[in-house]
């Protein structure tokens, strides 16, 4: 009863200090709702009384995860927070369906492809102009004579070569540089005549783009974001526009063109959109329905702590929550788990001692179970990867079409392999010295001590765990110091099969690495040098004919994880996370870039 | 004294030089650079990007061209320009000329900002926390240590310390999310996140507004981060105010027939709070330059996560900036420290 009365005075004194600050708190709720006198009033006397959003706009909270957004200016963005603004600010040439992964029509209305596969032809829409928050709304950027401003080839034209300038020192402009013509060789600054890249304006609606490879991916790559519209004026200046340079993405400067452009940017803070009711409203990109989006920049324990106080609408569920947000009867049902385009796994030194061995590789491989890590380990619904590229990046193997492609737990048939090469070499599974080597994180102790007891367990094998500060990892696996076996991640780029097997595991790629290009041989990561499988991952790339393209790719996995077996696939990524109920909303398969348009609140 | 603070203020100098040489010196040193990714970049995007930041220059150029970018007024006929690489914290006009001053240079993973940004916009918010939370240690630190001492083996002796030794052993990791379950998710009372101050600042660090709008996010921060300080600074007040009790010169003030009170407060207090003060000096440098902890669990934009994110990174400018403004928050309050020596004590001089 004692505590009872204290609680009770406590209260009695906050309500105190609460009332002596009551005058401001009018202020605060009169700013929210400007044209209800009569409710404020009713507000002032219960401060804790329903929320008085009804009336208002629809808003929406979201969390973007800790520290500051690295930067909103499409062509230095490389993350995906950095991206998600972007995509909702402006839109490219072509725009990926978030759910789909189907390459849809953005800006672009329509194109057409010559018939070498070279060259695109971009019909853009006439009818989208570019927006700016003025401090009150949402208005139309004028030019110097007062018209409206168009986003036009010459936009798309600029953006591009900005993207692509040396002095701009962007690090995804080596997408482009790798996909268009003439593009290297401008980026490198070898050349600085900006017409030998190749992007032609035709006229103001329309863009040719000319490509290095038929690629099938190449209508992907002109809709990606280093390829927006940017606005020359506000950054270089013109008659009538002061030029911002590199502030232009800052508040009060910033001007896009997407269904949301930026209403505030406070540093390490938050980010506020706010609807652009100039945007026209496509099939694929409508109109915005819900009128603000804040993205906080949490953690995922305090972004929760905010979701279960009803002041975020979506948030990821932190590691530690997963078991009560699965028991809860409420927030079980607000809980989706959703496929997100990356792949954990373990690569092998296929130069290194014991694992130069195929057999070792491959039993080490199928020791993994896989299931047992995530239902006890990583308890997010991830799912077991039996090869590379994830399913659901165009080309990829699906599960349902290929169930017995790669590799699966099997924990009699690792022992067989391993037994065969201790008998061949005359040792025991105790004498092989094997170290894997991890990235300091305790989610990768985690997961590298699970490992480490089922080899011990179907194997016999003991294997010694190291791990090392990211940067310090990264030269080390990249190197001649490349251990045995080490842990790396891979998320999509563009949702494409090419954008994981080849352009990680081919000779230079980032998995294996070539520092000398000249010799031809890798110098570290997977150590791999197979032609056969060079050879495929550049045919499949080529295919156009879809049903034909996943067939190569899926052969091209089996030289990867069986063959060769130069990676153990462990899991490929999901992402948990709670919506309140109120929320309509899609999830975005991308990689964190959510279709926001596309939602609504219903309340 | 004038003589003894210039001369202080000369060796905070090359106290920054050692240092500047040092962190500069170890952070080349250590592998790994700023734009080592996962997926490696091409050869050309690197070479864009460090002669966009001079990295392909030898280290004694970069070091030399660094400190010229702070520590040199650069003068100019033209306007400050919006460029990241052009961004100084004193702009001065005097007549034609502009004076620039103090360039930290830019953040290369923020690419939209500088350091001088990270000064201006996230320093004074944790300036703000750690004032606060150094104004809660003390509230509750000095009065429990007094108490206990002048108590001691008492009840309010053994209190006063549980309470203390409570307060060293449970980390703001601990008591933060503690904190925000029970006022801010369970009774609703305060927000669970946030601060209530954003650019521009009064005098460069104070929030704009001082209201409940402010207030609300600064109640349990500053009592989570305090809290901890305050049970050190109970302990040291405890132990420094026995340790004087027993001193002759009180027993003298004693039996001239002073009062209890005064013996206390007058002779007592004033001579016990040396290490008190002492310790306040770092503390106070530690607070207010950022919090990673506190900040990161309360959702607090502040400095203390680039401390931590830029080594990291790699982020070779944030992490100069960072540990040369540590530097200068020290030597400063170290300084005020001694001054004050003299002011408790008077047996201490400088001259």
């Amino acid at each position: 009863m004692r505590k009872l009365y204290l609680a009770i005075s406590l209260l009695v004194l906050a309500s105190m200090v609460l009332a002596a600050c009551q005058p401001q708190a009018v202020e605060v709720v009169k700013t929210v709702v400007v044209e209800k006198e009569g409710e404020t009033v009713v507000i002032t006397a219960t401060p804790e009384a329903a929320p008085a959003e009804e009336a208002g706009p629809k808003t929406l909270r979201l969390n973007l995860g800790p520290g500051d957004v690295p930067t909103i200016d499409p062509a230095l963005a490389t993350d995906t927070s950095s991206t998600q603004i972007n995509i909702l600010t402006m839109v490219g040439l072509t725009r990926q369906d978030e759910v789909t992964t189907e390459t849809k029509p953005g800006m672009a209305k329509e194109w057409t492809i010559s018939e070498d596969g070279l060259t695109y032809t971009f019909k853009l829409r006439d009818d989208v102009t570019w927006v700016k928050y003025d401090g009150t709304q949402v208005v139309q950027v004028t030019d110097c004579e007062g018209n409206p401003r168009k986003v036009t080839a010459n936009d798309f034209k600029y953006g591009i070569l900005r993207t692509l300038a040396p002095a701009t020192a962007s690090d995804y402009a080596y997408v482009l540089a790798f996909a268009l013509k003439g593009a290297a060789d401008y980026n490198a600054g070898k050349t600085e005549d900006p017409e030998t890249v190749g992007v032609k304006v035709i006229d103001d609606y329309t863009l040719e783009l000319t490509f290095n490879e038929p690629a099938a991916y190449n209508a992907q790559i002109a809709g990606m974001w280093v390829a927006y519209a940017q606005p020359s004026w506000l950054i270089d200046g013109d008659d009538c526009t002061e030029a911002r340079g590199d502030r232009w993405t800052e508040t009060g400067f910033f001007q896009g063109y997407g269904p949301y452009t930026l209403k505030e940017w406070v540093h390490d803070s938050y980010i506020t959109l706010i609807k652009n009711p100039f945007w026209p409203g496509t099939e694929d990109i409508p109109q915005a329905k819900i009128d603000e989006v804040t993205f906080t920049m949490l953690d995922e324990v305090p972004a929760f702590a905010e979701y279960e106080a009803g002041n975020m609408d979506a948030t990821g569920v932190p590691l530690a929550d997963i078991d009560r947000v699965k028991a809860d009867p409420t927030l079980s049902a607000e809980l989706e788990i959703a496929p997100v385009q990356c792949t954990y796994y373990y690569g092998f030194n296929t130069k290194a001692p014991v694992v130069d061995d195929v057999r070792v590789r491959l039993a080490l491989s199928k020791a993994i179970d896989r299931q047992g890590l995530i239902d006890n380990v990583l308890k997010g619904g991830q799912e077991p990867a039996q090869w590379f590229s994830r399913p659901g990046l165009a080309g990829a193997p699906t599960i349902d079409k290929f169930p017995d492609l790669g590799v699966k737990y099997d924990p009699e048939g690792a022992k067989a392999l391993l037994d065969e090469y201790l008998k061949e070499k005359n040792l025991t599974a105790d004498q092989l010295d094997l170290t894997l080597m991890f990235n300091t994180s305790s989610g990768h102790q985690k997961i590298a001590e699970a490992i480490q007891q089922m080899w011990k367990d179907n194997l016999g094998v003991n294997v010694k765990l190291v791990n090392q500060e990211w940067k310090v990892y990264l030269k080390t696996i990249k190197g001649k110091d490349t251990p045995q076996i080490w842990r790396l991640g891979w998320c999509q780029d563009y949702p494409d099969a090419n954008n994981f097997i080849r352009e990680v595991f081919s000779l230079g790629g980032s998995g294996n690495p070539d520092e000398d290009p000249k010799d031809g041989v890798p110098d570290g990561g997977i150590n791999l040098l197979d032609e056969a499988f060079e050879a495929k991952v550049r045919e499949a790339a080529r295919e156009l004919d879809p049903a034909k393209r996943v067939q190569l790719y899926a052969e091209a996995e089996d030289m990867l994880v069986v063959k060769n077996a130069a990676i153990a696939p462990i899991y490929w990524y999901t992402r948990v996370t709670v919506t309140k109920p109120y929320v309509q909303r899609t999830f975005s398969v991308l990689g964190g870039q959510e279709a926001i348009y596309k939602w609504d609140i219903k309340k | 004294m004038g003589r003894y603070i210039a001369r202080r203020l000369i060796y905070l100098f090359v106290v920054l030089f050692v240092v500047s040489v040092i962190t500069f010196g170890l952070m080349h040193a250590v592998p790994g650079g700023p734009f080592d990714r996962e997926k490696k970049l091409p050869k050309e995007i690197m070479e864009n990007l460090n002669k966009r930041y001079h990295l392909d220059e030898p280290l004694v150029m970069q070091y030399g061209r660094y400190m010229y970018d702070v520590m040199i007024p650069h003068f100019s006929i033209k306007a400050p320009t919006s460029s990241l690489l052009d961004d100084h914290l004193f702009n001065v006009k005097v007549g034609p000329i502009w004076i620039k001053w103090m360039n930290f240079g830019p953040s290369y993973s923020s690419r939209s900002r500088t350091v001088n940004d990270i000064f201006r916009d996230q320093l004074p918010i944790s300036m703000q926390l750690g004032l606060m939370a150094l104004f809660v240690a003390l509230v509750i630190g000095l009065p429990l240590g007094i108490l206990a001492a002048l108590k001691q083996n008492t009840i309010f002796d053994y209190l006063g310390m549980s309470v203390a030794i409570f307060g060293v052993s449970v980390p703001v990791i601990v008591l933060g999310p503690i904190l925000i379950y029970i006022f801010g998710v369970s009774l609703k009372l305060l927000p669970p996140t946030g601060w209530g101050a954003k650019p521009p600042y009064v005098l460069g660090f104070l929030p704009a507004k001082l209201d409940w709008n402010f207030w609300k996010y600064a109640i349990m921060p500053p009592i989570a981060l305090g809290l901890g300080s305050s049970a050190i600074i109970a302990r040291l007040t405890r132990a420094s105010l026995l340790q004087v009790i027993r001193e002759d010169y009180i027993r003298t003030a004693r039996a001239k027939g002073l009062q209890e009170r005064l013996v206390i407060t007058r002779h007592a207090l004033k001579n016990s709070l040396i290490p008190v003060v002492t310790i306040l000096g770092p503390m106070f440098a530690a607070l207010v330059t950022g919090t990673f902890v506190t900040e990161l669990t309360f959702g607090i934009p502040g400095m203390g996560k680039y401390f931590v994110t830029s080594i990291t990174n790699r982020d070779y400018p944030v992490i100069m900036g960072t540990i040369l403004l540590y530097v200068v928050f020290l030597v400063i309050a170290n300084l005020v420290v001694d001054i004050l020596y003299a002011y408790l004590d008077p047996r201490i001089r400088y001259d």
